[in-house]
């Protein structure tokens, strides 16, 4: 089973110390071997099955407090050295930066089992396959209309290693199977929106049954059409929303690199209350069923658990090894690299919000005019600096007298994530696996809505 | 790597698989960023690997590789995958017919970005930040990336097709923070030419220009007034048009997802207003989303989609052309050897009417003109959102005070038919951006100015 990860570990130590030996003062490694095969839905039918097999090797090095990195994707020790000459090449005339000196040190790993399920690495592409056509085969029995336009379901498995010239080795491997649907269906006027859901899982237990429900009630309701008002009103957010709102917007504002360099609105209110205090916010890097859970980040660093946001108040940031070093602080494991570009980015793993105590049909039920917001367009337009967004939400649902009483078309919904994050007035009960994020409904008052 | 190709086609042809395609890249790759005039990432990236794509029993199997020395291995796995669909599919997939070309394109690349020294790469995001940092104090961040890249792809297929044909890209973002008491703004642009060499950011994405036209955003937002919320008669300018056109109709005539959007069984009956013409060229020479051949060996060409305010055409790649019935348009588009080719646009925009700026404004007594964007994305009702980084009040038919981050949004189908007036085009301006339908390539957009009436968009201000 190691034989993989000893491989591309004895690549990383080889370039390592070519790298030192070439004059550099610091290097590092990381090396990924990927494997997926995915199935893909098109006009409810399987429209391929696709394998991508890719070697990864991402070389950085230091020298003199210049930075410079290169990349390959062939895994052979000359393709590496090539690499590891073309890095320092570009240290040599990088930019200095005193902050540039160091590569994280050796620190113990937290231990998470079940990462990798052998069965699922050995399951043939038929069944992968067979799952899909359950899905689609499903979805076209409702008595919906569903026509499921794309989605399917993939296997991934990806081992891992790093090295650096501080002396950390590692490597692991991990595995995850996903599915995916996105349906629509016919309206008196044309289409409906696409709803769409996931599943992910360890293990070969993808909930087909469960997929399929949601979606299908999602369309059920949408295919009704109704009006709203421009108002401020109550909002039921779905996870699948709002994660796309907290991502362009507050995940923004807690990385370290946006802190530090005055690009976050709350750089200076660690201890202050920002949010409701039912609200709270978890950055979990060690969660087992996390679809980017593994148990050391792109540095060579562990992952862990960092808490954000405790009922309301404000606790922490999300910091890389350089970012942190340079504010005397500790890496929370958070480093992601983006291997063909060499960039590190400060990246949440899996999000949780803690749930609350309702049930969201029964909140829902006790809502006497609002709005359910269930997926939103032009989230990634808002404004990561101050926190506006204004956005439309798609599906929306109007809520009256408890009952969801049909889709409105072009609802908008405008604010600031602060001011939305301060109204939030309940959160469900049962959290929903979105990939990264693990979260219920939240439930806001007084939130702007424009409707046309 | 033709000669590999060959040889292991070669080998193949015996599988029977009804078509077999490689499409192989070779090349070198560079990416820099400068955060606030310190470098984060400069990395340079050899690579090179191949895409198999078999059509066996009316079904697609797809294997990426980077091992050249793999291929019959990764032909063989792509032709399995595609008989345990097959079993799986009610209707068989088929290609439509093209014609096979045997071609080798030169670069008109001049100066080839590889060569051109790192020093003079960090030099030009230097000279940005400071053209940045001096437009105005309240500038508190600023991000430039530069992308280069230059290789070679290659085409062969089991029907005889040979391309050959280059690879060539720069492309330069900004990201600009600016800061007054609690108040932050946030501004950005992008440049980006796949023909050219380093001569386009010496000659077209100057430093003075990227930086000035970032750097003015930056500061209008935070001297501009909140945007009010509701429908108002507005005037688009040709890149706000020109992602509406992309992201509002163009993805709705891509056919493999008209059939499940507002504009299916649409062509042939009016969408728009009088007057209005949309197009998706592929052949406009020397413009981001052009080429000769498309990634499946196809000629591209100009794709009239609404024509005179009638919905005339849809974009086609081989299997949705012959599944469909309509001819190749040259749009199946591969952001590379990892992805299979899809249905992609290209250049996408809005003809030219014949209004000038200031008769479109002469009758508005209040609306916006909005001048750029800043991320946008549509829907399969046609449901659009946008998102405004560049907007000014237009009061009794004159420009006014520019207005804060706001966003609008719209049902694409019924916005058509809002449309009062299309200007004219003096100088052409071309928003050079990317798609990411699963998969990035590089596309243009624009038009001219263009004006609708109240009820058309929706401007998603403060209530």
């Amino acid at each position: 089973m190691k034989n993989d990860e000893l491989q591309l570990l004895k690549l990383c130590t080889f370039g390592v110390d070519k790298a030192i030996r070439e004059g550099a003062d610091a290097a590092e490694i990381l090396a990924l071997k990927h494997s997926e095969v995915t199935t893909e839905i098109e006009l409810a039918q399987i429209s391929q099955v696709s394998k991508r097999a890719e070697s990864s090797f991402s070389v950085r090095v230091l020298k003199d407090k210049r930075m410079g990195a290169a990349f390959t994707n062939t895994p052979h020790e000359n393709k590496v050295e090539k690499a590891v000459e073309l890095a320092i090449a570009a240290a040599r005339v990088s930019t200095f930066d005193k902050y540039r000196s160091t590569l994280p040190a050796k620190s113990r790993y937290s231990s998470v089992k079940g990462l990798y399920n052998k069965e699922l690495a050995s399951r043939p592409v038929s069944d992968i396959v067979e799952l899909t056509a359950a899905l689609i085969d499903k979805s076209i029995k409702t008595d919906v209309g569903l026509i499921p336009m794309a989605g399917g379901t993939g296997v991934v498995i990806t081992s891992k290693a790093y090295s650096n010239s501080s002396g950390v080795e590692h490597f692991e491997r991990v595995s995850n199977i996903y599915s995916t649907l996105a349906a629509v269906a016919k309206t008196k006027d044309g289409m409906t929106p696409i709803a769409y859901t996931f599943d992910v899982k360890k293990s070969w237990d993808i909930n087909v049954d469960a997929v399929v429900n949601e979606v299908s009630e999602t369309i059920k309701v949408i295919k009704k059409n109704a009006k709203g008002k421009t108002e401020k009103s109550t909002v039921v957010f779905h996870p699948i929303a709002y994660s796309q709102i907290l991502q362009y917007t507050l995940l923004q504002s807690v990385q370290g690199d946006n802190v530090t360099r005055g690009k976050s609105k709350i750089s200076n209110n660690i201890g202050d209350e920002i949010a409701s205090e039912k609200m709270s916010i978890v950055d979990d890097g060690l969660y087992r069923e996390g679809i980017n859970t593994l148990i050391s980040d792109d540095e060579g660093v562990p992952r862990q658990k960092t808490i954000i946001m405790d009922r309301g108040v404000l606790k922490s940031f999300l910091w890389d090894h350089y970012w942190a070093s340079k504010r005397g602080l500790k890496s929370t494991g958070n480093a992601k690299r983006d291997l063909r570009q060499g960039l590190i980015n400060i990246t949440p793993t899996t999000i949780k919000i803690p749930p609350g105590k309702r049930d969201v049909g029964e909140i829902i039920s006790s809502i006497k005019h609002g709005y359910y917001v269930r997926d939103v367009q032009g989230a990634h337009s808002s404004n990561p600096e101050s926190g506006d967004f204004s956005i439309v939400g798609n599906p929306a649902v109007l809520i009256e007298n408890g009952e969801l009483r049909g889709a409105i078309n072009g609802l908008m919904v405008s604010g600031n994530i602060f001011e939305l994050l301060r109204n939030v007035v309940e959160i469900a009960s049962e959290p929903r696996n979105i990939m990264s994020f693990i979260a219920p409904e939240i439930i806001c008052e007084n939130v702007s809505i424009i409707s046309r | 790597m033709f000669e590999v190709f060959e040889t292991v086609l070669g080998r193949c042809s015996n599988l029977g698989a009804s078509y077999i395609e490689l499409r192989g890249e070779s090349g070198f790759q560079e990416y820099i960023q400068m955060d606030d005039e310190k470098i984060s990432a400069l990395t340079q990236r050899i690579e090179k690997g191949v895409a198999v794509r078999a059509l066996v029993d009316g079904a697609w199997g797809f294997v990426s590789t980077s091992s050249l020395n793999k291929l019959d291995e990764a032909i063989e796995d792509a032709f399995k995958m595609a008989k345990v669909v097959a079993k799986n599919r009610r209707e068989p997939v088929k290609i439509a017919d093209t014609r096979i070309y045997k071609d080798s394109i030169e670069s008109r690349a001049k100066e080839d970005p590889r060569n051109v020294p790192i020093s003079d790469k960090i030099g030009y995001l230097k000279n940005i930040h400071r053209i940045i940092r001096d437009f105005d104090e309240r500038i508190k961040a600023v991000t430039v990336k530069l992308r280069t890249a230059s290789g070679v792809k290659y085409l062969l297929t089991s029907e005889g097709t040979k391309i050959e044909s280059p690879v060539n890209l720069i492309w330069v973002y900004t990201w600009v923070t600016g800061k007054e008491s609690k108040r932050l703004s946030a501004g950005r642009h992008e440049e980006s030419s796949t023909h050219e060499g380093w001569e386009f950011v010496q000659k077209k994405a100057t430093p003075k220009k990227i930086g000035e036209l970032v750097a003015n955003r930056v500061v209008m937002q935070l001297e501009g007034v909140p945007a009010k919320a509701g429908t108002f008669p507005c005037v688009l300018g040709p890149r706000v048009v020109g992602v509406l056109a992309h992201e509002a109709l163009g993805h709705l005539a891509e056919a493999d997802l008209t059939v499940n959007s507002s504009f299916n069984g649409k062509i042939g009956k009016t969408v728009a207003a009088p007057g209005v013409s949309m197009t998706d060229d592929g052949t406009l020479k020397g413009v981001l989303g052009s080429s000769k051949y498309d990634d499946e060996g196809v000629e591209t060409s100009r794709v009239e989609i609404i024509k005179d305010s009638v919905l005339n055409e849809i974009m086609t790649n081989r299997e949705y052309a012959a599944k469909l019935n309509l001819r190749l348009t040259g749009n199946a588009r591969a952001e590379s050897f990892l992805h299979p080719p899809i249905i992609r646009m290209r250049n996408t925009f809005f003809e030219e009417g014949d209004l000038s700026f200031d008769e479109m404004l002469e009758d508005i007594k209040f609306g916006y003109y909005c001048t750029d964007f800043r991320g946008g994305q549509a829907q399969s009702n046609a449901s659009f959102q946008v998102g405004i980084q560049e907007a000014y009040e237009i009061i009794n038919g004159k420009l006014g005070n520019p207005v804060t981050d706001l966003s609008i949004s719209g049902i694409a189908t019924d916005a058509l038919f809002k449309i009062t007036g299309v200007g004219r085009i003096e100088d052409r301006i071309w928003e050079t951006g990317r798609c990411g339908k699963g998969q990035e390539v590089f596309v243009a957009s624009g038009g001219p100015d263009i004006m609708f009436e109240k009820g058309g968009i929706t401007f998603g201000g403060k209530t």
